[in-house]
């Protein structure tokens, strides 16, 4: 049953797949008309794309390298005005800083070198300053990182959501108008014309992602997400690896902010706050920490649902149910709560830390019939397990119960003052589950 | 105390004492490993002994002394701020540098260590656990190794290769590519071992490699310590409560107690001293 | 004196910030040494008691809606402990923080549905609003009952935690968690009362920092809670009077900072100053160094 393929029948359905995928999004975007609610669809893709990205660079810090860093919505604020303040046309400068005389910077990368080289410099124009996002922010990432990643990672997550709300606050600074625009949108700079631009950025990106992990450097981060100790018996520096991995996965989230700027076509500095930064670690939970493929299912599972399925909930009327609950908010609060149910109860998330792979795919299609027809039984075996285990407890409870009160009885009258410790494992207040 | 010896001296430590606060967990300990010797390092639990593998290691900074590798002093303190009115050690004032090493840069000078409380890279294979403590000497960039250039590809090529034959010299080849939990005790105890020998160590250090063993184990055990000493030219110094396995395969065997430094001696020496004896069986009081 | 004058507004209008922080960083810095998690719901639990304000002020008169405010936020605060972190105390620690992380994304978002958004007037406080003069400056009576006020619940809560029983196991506890359960100690009434007291004085805070700043949305709990934990992390996390020394330390330093007329960067100081305590002092002020078990 378990067949495995060849490395070269892999790449062939890869390559056939992901020329399939674009194909499709590139027609799709062409054809279908702006006032279908399928344009919705694509909008799901483009975004989507986008956030597997930022999900995916997340995963490369607190599911590869153990590090719980909070600062992707201020990395992508950083990267998304970084790629606009440089793409905006000269001649729409007078509109767009119209409360900074035109601002301070006159040109545009894509203007100057689609002057020079036509087409093609303008695709080369934006992606200069896109790389120059990532760069940017991969700068900025080691400078936060060579104090606080020499510490331990609690405080890591607390100077990256603390920098990530003071960068809102500075970037709308009113001095910094001439460049920023102050708390005013910046508009008007050059965006992508096709939503297959947003899923050949994101993947080329993610699959270099991919390509790290399994690299020497990777299986040293795995290393060090295992055992700070062991892997620093290793010859392994702790300091230089953390650092790398937290460089690079900013540099991925600079990326995924000039994406995201092009996307919306205008940016401002308020939403990249807390929420946003919840929202994308929330992503890589719901799709799995340690797994890439989780981060991609999970970025667009979050966006279709949140955009898309579950808009009704916000409107009035979902699914043909329509209730007074049902008004603007709603829709996030049911999210919020999904969510920690999740959290809760599905910790390991889509994927776990398991990614896809043809062999597995192939596997799963083929037993997915079998499965199926197995399921009513598997899951009545495991609710008749969960009530055995529920009943078990329940008995070692009273019979704990019934040893404290036996020991209180006994100690009121004086009797034996040492009682013996219950030792079943489920009445242990901190006992770890046993197996 | 004067052993005699003409091998030069490996490892030396000079008065290492380390202080936690108000408690000295290890005191003025005194010890010389020479080149391929076996050197038991025993003592009564809460003794100080791994806290002396950590202060050789770099994981503690110790209070006071010296530590020296390969005739090279490596790490080196003496009491400063608070500590220096707490310390309640000896040798104050005899020691006046202040050498830090980070345990990376130790195990890069050759010094590998084991862990009391196994600690494998629970995530990943036992493959890759032998292949991690490789990196170090991999000399491609990161971005050359992400991209896969010609010299990231040989040296993954020849780590790959060079970790199959450790796995192999170390009856784990069979178990490659399980995962490192899913091994029994034993094998896990000698994963952690091979995982030492892949840093290319010249000094080993096991703390307990035979804890949770049977006599027959610990048997296997002993032969294969002298095993590899021998195959990769190697002197170790291990930490161990086995007595079967501490005298019959040490040279030379250091005593600790209540962090102090009690006997040390050839293992005939050792089993005849009454300190040894009294600390072992408790003396009357 | 001219000197005093001018700064003197902005020290007072600092220490009474100060005192407000202080109020919510004990919340943090106690789960924090008895848990090990930055509670990232602290800031929201004290959003929300500023809120719950606002529609009980409505309908009962003030001294019992203060007193159900306080309640509230001890329930909301216990309820969270139960719900999300207990059944994660054995998983790995980066699970309980994103649970948290999650209970603060719900509590933000059902605020943000509750109120449409919209910035809610928190209800004036009469006594709390009146004007006083010292010497050359006047300000609100509330500049002045904060400072006050916080440091008699600190000194009642340090009393607590050196000379009853509960308070000896919560520094048991905080010393050696799995140690102290095998000593009998019942850790859940602990971690219990620990949230209780938290909740309770982010409650009290709340109370007192509305009535200064009088607009609240779903966000206002992020920025003072974040301020909070660098309090905590400043005095030293797990150390009650620290957290107390390093709330009026950033309080009046980022009032200070919007008297020379930077009040766009008085923000950005609380996290400079966290990177500097992170790089001089990673301990903080009162903090002991804790050393791992290998």
């Amino acid at each position: 049953m378990e067949k495995t393929l060849n490395n070269k029948t892999k790449l062939v359905l890869s390559i056939a797949a992901i020329a399939l995928l674009l194909i499709l999004v590139y027609v799709g975007d062409n054809t279908i008309p702006a006032n279908s609610s399928w344009k919705m669809l694509i909008t799901v893709i483009e975004k989507g794309s986008i956030f597997a990205l930022v999900a995916a660079s997340m995963n490369l810090l607190n599911g590869f390298t153990g590090l719980f860093s909070l600062g992707q919505a201020g990395f992508m604020l950083i990267g998304a005005y970084t790629y606009a303040i440089f793409t905006i046309p000269g001649k729409s400068h007078e509109a767009v800083y119209q409360y900074f005389d035109g601002g301070l910077i006159q040109w545009s990368i894509v203007e100057i070198l689609e002057g020079k080289l036509g087409v093609f410099g303008h695709y080369i124009g934006m992606f200069i300053p896109m790389i120059g996002a990532g760069l940017l922010v991969a700068v900025v990432a080691a400078l936060i990182g060579i104090p606080v990643l020499r510490l331990k990672s609690d405080y890591l997550a607390i100077a990256t959501l603390g920098f990530a709300e003071i960068l809102r606050a500075f970037f709308q600074w009113n001095s910094l108008g001439p460049i920023t625009n102050g708390s005013n949108v910046l508009r008007k700079y050059t965006t992508y014309g096709n939503a297959i631009f947003p899923v050949l950025v994101s993947g080329i990106c993610i699959a270099i992602i991919v390509l790290l992990i399994n690299s020497t450097y990777g299986r040293a981060f795995r290393a060090i997400r295992d055992d700070e100790i062991a892997a620093e018996a290793m010859g392994i520096n702790l300091f230089k690896h953390k650092e790398m991995s937290f460089v690079i996965s900013s540099f991925f989230a600079g990326i995924s902010g000039a994406l995201l700027a092009m996307f919306q076509t205008t940016i401002n500095a308020m939403p990249f706050n807390t929420v946003m930064t919840y929202e994308i670690l929330l992503i890589v939970v719901i799709g799995g920490i340690g797994s890439i493929t989780g981060s991609i299912l999970g970025a667009f599972l979050f966006i279709s649902t949140s955009e898309w399925l579950l808009r009704g909930l916000d409107a009035g009327k979902w699914l043909g149910i329509s209730s007074n609950l049902m008004r603007p908010g709603f829709r996030k609060v049911v999210f919020a709560i999904i969510i920690m149910l999740i959290v809760l109860f599905y910790a390991q998330g889509i994927m776990g830390s398991r990614e896809f792979s043809w062999d597995s795919f192939i596997n799963w299609w083929k037993n997915l019939p079998a499965n199926l027809k197995a399921w009513p039984a598997k899951r009545k075996a495991k609710s008749t397990a969960k009530k055995e285990a529920r009943a078990r407890k329940a008995a070692a409870k009273a019979k704990a119960k019934e040893a404290k009160a036996e020991g209180e009885a006994k100690r009121a009258s004086g009797e034996a003052l040492f009682t013996p410790l219950p030792t079943s494992d489920e009445v242990m207040v901190f006992g770890k589950e046993g197996k | 105390m004067a052993k005699q010896d003409n091998r030069e001296v490996v490892l030396r430590l000079s008065d290492i004492t380390m202080q936690f606060g108000g408690v000295v967990a290890v005191d003025n300990l005194n010890l010389e490993v020479h080149k391929n010797e076996i050197v038991g390092l025993i003592g009564p639990n809460g003794a100080g002994k791994t806290t002396a593998f950590n202060c050789i290691t770099g994981v503690y900074e110790p209070t006071n002394g010296a530590v020296e590798i390969n005739g090279n002093v490596v790490i080196e303190n003496y009491p400063q701020g608070k500590m220096k009115d707490e310390y309640a050690g000896k040798n104050q004032g005899k020691y006046t540098k202040a050498l830090t090493m980070l345990p990376d840069k130790v195990t890069k000078l050759g010094v590998a260590r084991t862990f009391q409380n196994i600690r494998l890279f629970k995530g990943m294979t036992v493959l890759e656990n032998v292949m991690v403590a490789m990196h170090m000497n991999q000399s491609e960039s990161v971005f050359g190794a992400t991209f896969r250039s010609k010299k990231a590809r040989e040296e993954e090529k020849v780590m790959k290769e060079e970790a199959l034959e450790l796995l192999k010299k170390l009856d784990l080849y069979d178990n490659r590519d399980d995962m490192s939990t899913s091994l029994p005790y034993g094998k896990q105890r000698h994963l952690e071992i091979a995982r030492a020998l892949a840093t290319h160590p010249s000094i080993l250090l096991l703390d307990e490699p035979a804890a949770g063993m049977n006599p027959q184990e610990s048997d296997d055990l002993m032969r294969f310590i002298g095993r590899i000493r021998d195959e990769f030219d190697l002197s170790i110094l291990m930490i161990e409560h086995h007595m079967q396995v501490i005298m019959g395969i040490c040279e030379h065997i250091y005593v600790l107690n209540y962090g102090g430094q009690i006997a040390d001696g050839t293992p005939a020496e050792i089993q005849a001293n009454p300190a040894v004896i009294e600390a072992y069986l408790g003396g009357d009081e | 004196m001219g000197f005093i004058q001018t700064w003197l507004p902005y020290i007072l209008a600092g220490v009474a910030v100060g005192g407000q922080y202080a109020l919510i960083a004990i919340g943090y810095t106690m789960v924090y040494g008895i848990l090990r998690l930055i509670n990232f719901a602290h800031g929201d639990v004290f959003m929300w008691s500023g809120l719950i304000m606002v529609y009980l002020i409505t309908i009962l008169p003030l001294w019992l809606s203060v007193i159900l405010v306080i309640i509230f936020a001890i329930v909301l605060g216990t309820t969270i402990e139960k719900v999300a972190y207990r059944p994660l105390r054995s998983a790995p620690r980066m699970s309980i923080m994103i649970s948290a992380i999650g209970v603060s994304y719900l509590l933000q978002n059902f605020a943000l549905y509750i109120t449409g958004g919209l910035t809610k007037t928190y209800p004036t406080i009469g006594w709390l609003q009146r004007t006083v003069s010292i010497g050359s400056a006047t300000t609100k009576m509330v500049t002045l009952v904060t400072p006050v006020l916080t440091i008699v619940l600190v000194f009642l809560l340090v009393m607590l935690i050196k000379h009853t029983k509960i308070g000896m196991a919560m520094r048991a506890v905080s010393r050696d968690f799995e140690t102290s359960s095998l000593m009998g100690i019942d850790i859940d009434r602990v971690i219990t009362v620990t949230f209780v007291i938290g909740c309770a004085l982010a409650a009290i805070g709340s109370i007192l920092y509305f009535s200064n700043y009088t607009g609240i949305q779903p966000m206002s709990g992020a920025m003072p809670g974040l301020k909070a934990f660098v309090a905590a992390v400043f005095g030293g996390i797990g150390s009650v009077p620290g957290a107390v020394v390093g709330a009026f330390v950033i309080g009046v330093a980022e009032n200070l900072i919007k008297g020379i007329g930077w009040t766009n960067f008085s923000d950005a100081f609380t996290f400079v100053l966290l990177i500097i305590i992170l790089m001089v002092k990673p301990t903080g002020l009162f903090g002991e160094k804790n050393i791992d078990k290998v």
